[in-house]
């Protein structure tokens, strides 16, 4: 069985629809092909992998309550070749976006339903994921908790020559299940699309998110949006003002 | 000001400018969103790439009235129209509220009256219900406070719509 994995972010790296296939793959067996869809440039590659794909999963940020266009140019490429070469894979979707409600990919995944539908695949339902740009933070923080856990560990070789600094693990322990606990509807649902697609199946559309209270949610946001402007210096140039056509 | 958004091309680019304060032609001649949020965090209401659509949020944004003239592509706008919307999102700013009991952006330019998609090209009766869709979430996140769908078989009735 081929699955060939399309990440559709056109962010270079560092992306959420890279952390979500990264899960998404930990639940499919068979040959996995992940491409990634950034510009006309990558078609005609990632159209040659999908000649003998039995499953194509899409991951794609939601952008303005839709799929973004360089995606819909692909997939317009994709609708002709599919029935040129008497294609009919199934075809899923990991749409994510940066509010917290994952409902808000229902637009999208209707839309690939309907893409199926005149590209004559077969649509296999798929996962909308709210919060998406902060469950892609904590893979970075999960990396940070192990890289403090090392450190910490030589100090205490180094000082002590205990090898095993008690207080360390158990901190690591805490905040590792606790950034595990965020992600937990995301790994259920991608778990449960993952059998469907080796089976070759239905998974229907599912929606979830960070698990995290809305307010609180809002709050980090608001704060993380703070910061990139301090250092990007947007705060000072106009950050909230109706700005004019023509003017700086 | 009311303003026009279509994917028309030229030979409708005198109808569309006596119907509308200003227009805004999705040709297709630009690039797409980068996703970078510079528009929200580095460089307010603009792009950081300098083509037609840099600073395309200022004009959708001071619109009371966005007419969207659009092709039909699985239920949503063609690639050339949904492109200029993917850089229009300096409309609002990185601030997020609840907005038809979900969460959204706050808006730099306030509420706004009418957002209106009229589709035209082969459509399926599931995909004119997307359409439906589409534009009522459009309209919430954009903060519109309504929005209209019309469906068109030819463009030849279009200055009637307008």
């Amino acid at each position: 069985m081929k699955t060939v994995l399309i990440n559709c972010s056109p962010k270079k790296r560092f992306c959420a629809s890279a952390y979500f296939l990264f899960l998404e793959k930990l639940f499919l067996n068979g040959e996995k092909v992940t491409e990634k869809l950034r510009t006309p440039g990558d078609h005609e590659r990632i159209l040659e992998q999908l000649k003998d794909a039995d499953a194509a999963v899409f991951a794609v940020p939601l952008y303005v309550d839709g799929i973004p266009s360089h995606v819909l140019r692909f997939m317009e490429k994709m609708e002709i070749f599919c029935r040129e070469n008497d294609l009919h894979m199934n075809v899923y979707c990991i749409a994510n976006n940066g509010f917290i409600e994952g409902k808000q990919n229902e637009p999208l995944m209707q839309c690939f339903d309907n893409f199926c539908a005149r590209a004559d695949l077969k649509w296999g339902g798929g996962v909308g994921i709210g919060g998406g740009v902060m469950l892609n933070v904590t893979r970075i923080l999960f990396a940070v908790e192990i890289a403090l856990l090392v450190l910490n560990t030589v100090l205490s070789a180094i000082n002590t020559g205990n090898f095993f600094p008690k207080e360390a693990w158990i901190s690591f322990g805490e905040n590792a299940a606790l950034l595990l606990f965020f992600n937990l509807g995301v790994l259920f649902y991608l778990g449960r699309m993952g059998a469907c697609i080796r089976k070759g199946t239905f998974s229907d559309k599912k929606y979830t998110r960070i698990l995290l209270p809305s307010f609180v949610f809002i709050i980090f946001a608001d704060i993380f949006f703070i910061i990139i402007s301090v250092f990007e210096g947007g705060i000072f140039r106009g950050w909230l003002s109706k700005k004019e056509y023509g003017r700086p | 000001m009311r303003v026009i958004l279509h994917d028309l091309g030229n030979e409708y680019r005198e109808l569309i400018e006596t119907k509308c304060d200003r227009s805004v032609e999705a040709d297709g001649k630009y690039a797409p969103c980068q996703g970078c949020f510079g528009c929200w965090t580095k460089h307010p209401a603009g792009c950081f790439m300098k083509d037609s659509l840099q600073q395309v949020c200022r004009i959708i944004g001071q619109a009371d009235e966005l007419i969207i003239i659009t092709e039909n592509l699985y239920g949503g706008y063609s690639a050339d129209i949904k492109n200029v919307l993917d850089r229009s999102i300096g409309t609002s700013t990185p601030f997020s509220t609840y907005r038809g009991r979900q969460m959204h952006h706050t808006l730099r330019y306030g509420m706004h009256d009418l957002w209106k998609v009229i589709v035209y090209g082969d459509i399926t009766e599931k995909e004119k219900e997307t359409f439906r869709y589409m534009a009522g979430r459009n309209a919430v996140n954009d903060g519109f406070e309504r929005s209209e769908v019309l469906f068109i078989e030819d463009l030849s009735g279009l200055e009637e719509l307008l």
